[in-house]
């Protein structure tokens, strides 16, 4: 049975593709199992405006609100992905008025990967 | 029968785990807080050195080890580009503020950008040369002579202008 989290982590993903952009919201514990999660598809938002700071914003609510009632008061904020949308999440995340560790970026940097498309 | 229904039981009852085995947990729910001083809001890295220091950190990990170190397993784990440790009653505005200039420092965007289509080595060569120019502007900046220079372009032009022999000359041809 899970505990209930009393410090939680919550990880925005900017997905940026070359077809879609979206916001994803997870929140898990501290050792990482996912309690809840969101994403501004699942608010409601399709297409192009999935990628705007409003669905973002939006997404972080919900995510928030679902484990607001399990008693969450520390989180600890990780951010992935480029993007404006990552501004607003955070201030969304800051007037729910839950307590915030730290603030991270975690934007996967390549050691030099692969070959990307060509500039179009 | 009755027997040995009553020793199967007292056997089974030893074996299943007895509702109060339980540890004690500590009733205040220990601090997750990290390690690390918050005062200097500029420093983005964390010192992981003396996690547990006070004795009730110490009971902590014996009686529930896994939340005495999770806060240090958090913070070995993972890569992160950048971290801003947030103070309680820091204003939204000065923490985003703090966050995005933390970003700009480490490149994280432009970095995305460059990232997003490949990148030729012609392109790869310009962006060099841009970058060592933004680099070396900073490092020499611009002497403040330019008003006496602009003076001895000036003169320069009007003597190279004097000197110009394309006109033909005034007179007679000689021949």
């Amino acid at each position: 049975m899970l505990e209930p989290p009393l410090s939680c982590q919550l990880s925005i993903t900017r997905k940026s593709a070359l077809s879609f952009n979206n916001t994803i919201v997870t929140v898990t514990d501290v050792w990482g199992r996912v309690v809840s999660w969101s994403s501004a598809s699942t608010c409601g938002f399709k297409g192009t405006r999935k990628g705007t700071p409003l669905a973002a914003q939006t997404a972080v609510g919900n995510a928030i609100r679902a484990v607001v009632d399990q008693c969450m008061q520390r989180a600890e904020v990780m951010i992935k992905g480029p993007g404006l949308e990552r501004d607003a999440a955070l201030r969304a995340i800051r007037r729910s008025g839950i307590l915030l560790s730290f603030v991270r970026d975690v934007t996967p940097m390549p050691h030099n990967g692969y070959r990307h498309p060509k500039k179009t | 029968m009755a027997f040995s229904l009553t020793s199967l039981s007292k056997s089974l009852s030893s074996l299943l785990p007895s509702q109060h085995s339980l540890p004690n947990l500590p009733q205040n729910p220990p601090n997750f807080a990290p390690p690390v001083s918050q005062s200097d809001p500029k420093s983005t890295s964390i010192r992981l050195s003396s996690c547990l220091t006070t004795p009730a950190e110490e009971t902590n990990a014996i009686t529930c080890p896994s939340f005495a170190y999770a806060n240090t397993l958090f913070f070995k784990s993972g890569h992160y580009n950048v971290q801003v440790v947030v103070a309680d009653n820091e204003p939204e505005d000065k923490l985003l503020g703090r966050f995005r200039r933390a970003v700009f420092k480490a490149g994280v965007i432009q970095e995305c950008k460059r990232r997003m289509f490949f990148e030729s080595s012609q392109e790869k060569k310009k962006r060099k040369v841009r970058e060592a120019s933004k680099r070396n502007r900073r490092r020499r900046p611009k002497p403040k002579d330019s008003a006496q220079s602009k003076e001895e372009t000036s003169k320069k032009d009007d003597d190279e202008e004097d000197g110009d022999n394309w006109e033909l000359p005034e007179g007679d041809l000689p021949y």
